[in-house]
C-alpha cells in the first residue's frame, strides 16, 4: 500500500494536533534520511505521513550560556551558525555525518532517532549533558538527552509528544571526537567517540565519555569517566579509562564491522581522542 | 488516496506535476518531467547520483517527497546546460575524461556546480569533501576531482 496522506503541518501545535488525531499509524519524519530508504524500499509501509519541516522547529539559538537547537534545524545550519567554532565537539561531529547533500536535509533532532551505527551528532551531545525538549498538547517537560534512549530504536517519547528542540549548556570543557570508519568521509562508524572534560590543578574533575556504534544507542560510560576522575590525564589513567570503556560498551556486528573488532576499536579510538587532550 | 498538483520552478519555467502522496522528487523529474540526467542509484541517500539543487543546496531527489519543493527552484543537469554547447564545468569533464560508465556524472555535476558556486577556486581538500557523497563505481575519482579544479582555474 503507498502512502495516503502527506501532512505538513505549519505550527508545532497543528503538528501535535495531528499526532494525537492520527495516533500510532503517523510516521514522522524530519529531513527523510533515515525514514525515506525504508519508505523507498517497502519496509517502511506508512498510511500517513507528518513531516516536521515546517512547523517552525529550525530555530538556531545561543543566549543565556546554551545553546537552543530546533529539533528540525538542519546539520548545515548548525554547520553554519556564527557561534559553532565556539563549540568545536559539535562542529566536529556534524561535520563527520554523512555527506554534503545528507547533511542539507538531514536534522539535528532526527539524528538522535537514527540506529546505530548512526547518530554521531548525538554522541557528541551526551558528552555535552544535551537535554531534549519533548512537546505534548499538555505542555513541555525536560529530559537529560541519556535518559531519552531507552533501547535499540526505542526512547523516551510518550505517543502524544515530539521531540521539539535540544537544549547544550556551554561550558569551557576541553573535548575531543573522533570517529573510525572504513573511509575518511561519508561512513558509517566502526565507532564514534566524544569526551568533554575539565581539569583542575592538573587532574581531571569532570569527565563525559560517550561513545557511538558501541551499543543499541548512543551512550555514556561510567566505569571509563569514573578511571579519569581525580586523576592526572597521563597515560597510565588513559589506559584505564580504555579498558573500562572495553568492558563497558556492547558493540555489535554488522556490514561495517564485527563486535570483536568494535570491542577492540573502543579502547583504541578512546585513546587516541583521550592522548588529544594531553 | 488523493492525487494533488504540486508547483515549482524547475531552471527557469514554472511546472504543474499531479502526483501521489510522497512521490520522490526524483521519480517526478525522471518520469514526469523528462530529466532523464537525475539518475536513480540506491534510492537510500547513499550514492549521491540523483542530486539535484534546490535553491542552489545540493539535495538527494531520491530521498525528497515532492510536496517538499511547492513553490521551490530545482536544478537539474538539464536546466544548467545551455541551449547551444556544454558549460564549463561540463567542458572540463570532457576534456579530462572525467567519466567511464557516466551514470554518476550528473550528481558530480550538480554537487560540482554547488561548490563552485559557493567557492569559484575550491582546494583539492575541499573539493574532496564536496563531493564525498558522490560515489563512482568506476573509481575513475582522480579525473573527476581534476576536472572540477580545472573548471575552478579555469575561471581565473
Amino acid at each position: 500500500m503507498s502512502v495516503q496522506e502527506y501532512l505538513m503541518p505549519r505550527s508545532l501545535p497543528e503538528a501535535l494536533d495531528l499526532l494525537v488525531r492520527h495516533g500510532a499509524e503517523l510516521l514522522v519524519i524530519a529531513g527523510g534520511t533515515v525514514a525515506m530508504p525504508l519508505v523507498n524500499e517497502g519496509i517502511s509501509l506508512p498510511e500517513r505521513v507528518m513531516s516536521l519541516r515546517h512547523a517552525g522547529l529550525d530555530r538556531l539559538e545561543r543566549r543565556d550560556g546554551r545553546l537552543e537547537i530546533g529539533a528540525a534545524a538542519t546539520l548545515t545550519r548548525l554547520l553554519n551558525a556564527p557561534w559553532v567554532a565556539d563549540v568545536p565537539l559539535l562542529a566536529e561531529a556534524v561535520r563527520n555525518t554523512a555527506s554534503w547533500p545528507v547533511r542539507n536535509m538531514g536534522t539535528v533532532g532526527g539524528n538522535l532517532f537514527t540506529p546505530p551505527p548512526g547518530g554521531d551528532v548525538a554522541v557528541a551531545l551526551l558528552a555535552l549533558d544535551a537535554e531534549v525538549r519533548l512537546a505534548s498538547p499538555r505542555g513541555e517537560r525536560v529530559l537529560p538527552l541519556t535518559a531519552f534512549y531507552t533501547g535499540f530504536m526505542t526512547n523516551a517519547l510518550g505517543p502524544d509528544e515530539l521531540l521539539a528542540g535540544i537544549t547544550v549548556p556551554l561550558a569551557a570543557r576541553e573535548t575531543a571526537f573522533l570517529k573510525l570508519g572504513r573511509k575518511h568521509a561519508n561512513t558509517p562508524a566502526v565507532v564514534t567517540v566524544a569526551v568533554a572534560l575539565e581539569r583542575e590543578a592538573g587532574r581531571v574533575a569532570t569527565a563525559r565519555v560517550a561513545l557511538g556504534a558501541a551499543g543499541p544507542h548512543p551512550m555514556r560510560v561510567a566505569g571509563a569517566e569514573a578511571a579519569l576522575v581525580g586523576s592526572p590525564l597521563d597515560a597510565a589513567t588513559i589506559g584505564r579509562a580504555a579498558e573500562a570503556a572495553t568492558a563497558e560498551a556492547q558493540p555489535f556486528t554488522d556490514g561495517v564491522a564485527t563486535e570483536w573488532y568494535r570491542r577492540r576499536m573502543v579502547g583504541v579510538v578512546l585513546r587516541r581522542a583521550l592522548e588529544r587532550l594531553t | 488516496m488523493s492525487s494533488s498538483i504540486v508547483t515549482f520552478t524547475l531552471g527557469d519555467r514554472e511546472v504543474d506535476v499531479m502526483v501521489t502522496p510522497m512521490t520522490t522528487l526524483q521519480t517526478v523529474l525522471r518520469y514526469q518531467l523528462g530529466q532523464t540526467a537525475v539518475k536513480e542509484g540506491c534510492r537510500q541517500g547513499g550514492c549521491g547520483s540523483c542530486t539535484v539543487l534546490v535553491e542552489g543546496e545540493p539535495m538527494l531527489s531520491c530521498l525528497l517527497p515532492v510536496e517538499e519543493v511547492a513553490g521551490r527552484h530545482v536544478r537539474t543537469v538539464e536546466t544548467d546546460t545551455p541551449t547551444d554547447g556544454v558549460s564549463p564545468l561540463q567542458q572540463a569533464f570532457l576534456d579530462g575524461g572525467a567519466f567511464q560508465c557516466g551514470y554518476c556524472t550528473p550528481g558530480m555535476l550538480m554537487t560540482a556546480t554547488a561548490l563552485l558556486e559557493r567557492d569559484p577556486h575550491p582546494t583539492h581538500e575541499a573539493i574532496l569533501e564536496a563531493m564525498a557523497g558522490n560515489v563512482c563505481r568506476c573509481t575513475g575519482y582522480t579525473p573527476i576531482v581534476a576536472a572540477v579544479e580545472a573548471a575552478g582555474e579555469r575561471r581565473g
